[in-house]
């Protein structure tokens, strides 16, 4: 593996999705001190949970379908003129992806839990179902990667992205459910229960299944350009 | 050291509605190659499997003594390549790729990188999208030829631009010839660009190496005779005879194997030889081309 050159791919990545993360960042941040601003609302820690997920699902499907946009776009043949193979192409592409997309979804994670421990009326409770489902996020955006790097093709990755956002209302929905999770949600304190950590497992799991499925696929493709 | 920069060896892709069959081409170090061929006629098909961007069904490829696709990460680092389909960033400037691509090819030659921006009139601030085709071009030209490759491979580079940026880019081109050790593999459907630069012609039509010689061969080897023939004479038998136009009395003969006594055996048989025409690349390659075609639905 030319790491050296993998990782130059990676920083290109990261140089021309910059712009959008600074934005995503940014509105992501506003969209947090506005919930927590707000009196206790429902209205807008709805509000607010809708613009934090639109922003993920959204900056997801344009850092993940970078793939199909280099071929798209005709930059695939500029890429693959550099001294690497279509592998090393297929890990830029995913770590570059992951990378990006994780810095983005680990801060406002971060962001989220800061706010619902600093903003008093928060249940602290809700916390492990927000690492779920941020997860979950993570989860759909993998997807969204994997079928991308493997298809590049416009539809499918729409579709995948469109079946990602549903998925991710079905989990939620399924979830809070769940003795486990849903009892504790309303609660002062954070209960770490063995249904979260296992859920946290299987999403983990998954993840890993699907870049490895990803990898193997590009492993045995042919025709790259 | 290999003389070979790249050898294609029986080399066969196939696809649902075109095959590229049993190609067999050899490139000599240090020469220009030029690659003629109709739309369609599997130009990029041939360099998309030099560059090991796709795998051929059959046969071995060898550029710069590595087989490709299997060791195209290392073959790509003494490779410059550019084709008519190739895009750069949109959103980055001209320096931005000139940096990206100096932080992956050690020899990038900065000093000539910069030489080539003020002779192509390119401003390293101007972001790729506000580029015309012609500066796009340029601008890609420049990152391939600054990186100092030993093989130049490039896919019409010449399609879509303007007289003027043609000429400028032929022109940098025919400079960097100048180097004895740079091999260029040049793709196009332009006879007239080909014909100025290489000194190796291969055609190919439908999938197959129609022919591939010496450019001065093949430019002398291609002669039209304009005879005059008398009442109740014979067309005279002359080998490499490809077409016959004209009249009955004036037969125009084209011939793929000209030799100087062609015309003393034309006389001998009775045939008054009126001229001995050189033909242009662009009449070889229709003839060529036209003729195959004929032979193979015959």
């Amino acid at each position: 593996m030319n790491t050296y050159v993998v990782t130059r791919l990676i920083l290109k990545d990261w140089y021309l999705n910059f712009g959008l993360f600074v934005a995503a960042l940014v509105l992501g941040f506003a969209t947090l001190a506005a919930i927590a601003a707000a009196k206790a609302t429902m209205l807008a820690v709805i509000l607010g949970t809708i613009v934090l997920v639109t922003i993920l699902i959204g900056m997801g499907a344009v850092v993940m379908s970078s793939p199909f946009n280099e071929r798209k776009q005709q930059t695939l043949p500029f890429v693959m003129s550099l001294p690497v193979s279509y592998l090393e192409y297929t890990t830029s592409k995913i770590v570059g992806s992951l990378l990006i997309f994780g810095a983005l979804w680990l801060a406002l994670l971060l962001g989220i839990v800061a706010t619902i421990l600093i903003t008093p009326w928060f249940p602290h409770g809700m916390i492990p179902f927000v690492v779920i489902m941020a997860v979950e996020v993570l989860v759909s955006t993998c997807l969204i990667a994997a079928v991308s790097v493997t298809t590049e093709s416009q539809g499918w990755t729409i579709g995948v992205t469109q079946v990602g956002a549903l998925g991710l209302n079905a989990v939620g929905f399924s979830i809070v459910r769940l003795p486990g999770i849903g009892h504790a949600m309303s609660g002062p304190t954070i209960q770490w229960s063995s249904t979260a950590t296992l859920l946290l497992l299987v999403e983990f799991a998954a993840i890993v299944l699907m870049i490895g499925i990803a990898f193997w696929v590009q492993s045995r493709k042919r025709d790259f350009v | 050291m290999n003389d070979l920069a790249v050898r294609f060896t029986g080399v066969t892709k196939k696809y649902p509605h075109f095959t590229l069959q049993n190609v067999n081409l050899e490139l000599p170090t240090g020469s220009i190659m030029g690659f003629v061929g109709a739309n369609g006629a599997g130009k990029s098909t041939t360099i998309r499997i030099l560059m090991g961007l796709i795998h051929q069904d059959s046969g071995a490829v060898e550029v710069l003594g590595h087989a490709m696709p299997a060791d195209q990460a290392a073959a790509k680092r003494d490779i410059g390549f550019v084709s008519e389909d190739m895009r750069l960033y949109g959103p980055a400037t001209v320096a931005w790729h000139m940096e990206f691509i100096r932080s992956i090819y050690p020899q990038w030659d900065q000093p000539y990188a910069e030489s080539l921006l003020q002779r192509f009139d390119l401003k390293p601030q101007q972001k790729i999208k506000g580029l015309s085709h012609g500066q796009r071009v340029k601008s890609a030209l420049l990152l391939a030829l600054a990186r100092r490759p030993r093989l130049l491979v490039l896919d019409e580079p010449t399609t879509g631009l303007d007289p003027v940026a043609r000429r400028e880019v032929l022109a940098e081109l025919t400079a960097v010839l100048a180097d004895e050790d740079r091999t260029i593999f040049f793709s196009s459907q332009n006879t007239l660009d080909v014909e100025q630069i290489s000194d190796q012609i291969t055609f190919i039509d439908r999938g197959r190496i129609i022919d591939s010689a010496n450019k001065e061969i093949f430019l002398d080897r291609w002669r039209r005779l304009r005879l005059m023939l008398p009442p109740n004479t014979a067309l005279p038998h002359l080998p490499g005879v490809v077409e016959v136009g004209g009249s009955s009395r004036l037969p125009v003969l084209t011939i793929c194997q000209f030799e100087p006594a062609m015309v003393a055996a034309c006389q001998e048989a009775g045939a008054s030889v009126q001229a001995v025409d050189p033909m242009t690349l662009e009449e070889i390659f229709v003839v060529n081309v036209q003729n195959r075609r004929d032979r193979a639905i015959a």
